[in-house]
């Protein structure tokens, strides 16, 4: 006679929760190996203290953001060129902020202060994922340990990363060929992510623009590629909505 | 002591634009707004994405892009049919190294 399964009580499913946050960001930190270690002995190469670009990590935990400040406090750039530098590339994360917000509303404030100091593009694209899914992803508790899960081993393996290449950096054969890595990664990250018509569009919109704004300064090619993704994959959104409601209409 | 101010104020403008949707719950992107939302994540990460897989190095030409396009859709495929992120990054890469031998052994140069 077959024993029906056990239906999980809540405790087994906050440490499932726990074990696949860890889980799958280990995943994305064992693909950042090569850039991080990198980028590491890039900013290594500095003439910046390395402690002060070991102490990027936990201040600004934002990989491009990190380089770029540590590139222009080389060259010796006034601080408010710095920090202006930091704001602009990591202006994304408001778009992330406010498509989070949904999703954190019942947790409480130092929980939403936590999430917001580990909101990195990897762990927003790890936490959306797991909760657009039809079950929420879990209870409040699940969510929460999922998401400190990621974002905690994220912040630890990117610092790690990055500190291994400040030190040590330059150890990484050159004739190794590493640089589709992290593409390659934010593709993973990004196809669960696209469920409709819409989704595919902001991508690829995105993605063109992004690469065609390449050129201009302080990173800001990035950002108009986004905002250009969004607003193509609205337009599409709109249009299929608005063709779905005359179908039913007829 | 100037370095030391500078990455803890770009630390605080970080937080800042990562926070402020979430620090308080009154405050909320416009309800208009709110359906665009699940296009933040694609559009973002597609801007990151796409443009190092067409550019590996920064610009498009044949002998980088064609072989990053062929691992990208090895990559997806990698990951449709088995939906781990690990499996396909190691089919995408994978496929991207031996394509890449190939070409040294067929004397292309990147």
């Amino acid at each position: 006679m077959i024993t029906p399964p056990v239906p999980l009580n809540e405790d087994d499913r906050v440490r499932a929760a726990r074990r696949a946050g860890i889980r799958a960001a280990g995943v994305i930190i064992v693909s950042y190996i090569p850039f991080g270690i990198a980028a590491g002995a890039a900013m290594g190469a500095t003439s910046v203290d390395p402690l002060i670009s070991i102490l990027t990590s936990p201040t600004i935990f934002a990989g491009a953001a990190q380089i770029a400040a540590v590139q222009l406090l080389h060259v010796g750039a006034a601080l408010g060129i710095v920090v202006l530098t930091v704001a602009v590339i990591n202006s994304r994360h408001l778009l992330y902020s406010a498509a989070l917000a949904p999703h954190l509303a019942d947790w409480s404030t130092p929980q939403r202060l936590g999430a917001a100091y580990l909101l990195a593009d990897p762990v927003y694209a790890l936490a959306v994922a797991r909760f657009d899914t039809p079950d929420g992803g879990g209870s409040t508790r699940e969510k929460r340990t999922f998401y400190f899960a990621a974002g905690l081993t994220c912040w630890v393996g990117w610092a790690a990363l990055l500190a291994i290449g400040i030190v040590a950096g330059g150890f990484i054969p050159e004739w190794v060929p590493f640089e589709l890595a992290i593409p390659l990664t934010f593709l993973l990250l990004t196809l669960p992510l696209i469920k409709n018509s819409a989704g595919l569009v902001a991508f690829a919109v995105a993605g063109i623009v992004a690469l065609v704004a390449d050129p201009l300064p302080l990173g800001v090619g990035l950002m108009v590629g986004a905002v250009a993704g969004v607003v193509a994959g609205a337009v599409v959104l709109n249009v299929t909505d608005r063709n779905r409601a005359e179908t039913v209409d007829a | 002591m100037l370095e030391l101010l500078a990455i803890v104020l770009g630390g605080i403008v970080t937080f800042v634009t990562r926070a402020i949707f979430l620090v308080s719950k009154k405050l909320r992107p416009p309800k208009r707004v709110e359906r665009y939302l699940p296009l933040v994540g694609p559009a973002v990460l597609g801007a990151i994405a796409i443009p190092g897989i067409l550019a590996p190095r920064g610009e498009i030409s044949l002998v980088d892009t064609v072989p990053a396009v062929i691992a990208a859709v090895a990559t997806w495929l990698g990951w449709k049919f088995t939906k781990q992120i690990a499996v396909g990054l190691i089919v995408g890469l994978g496929l991207w190294w031996a394509i890449l031998a190939v070409m040294v052994a067929m004397g292309v140069e990147r």
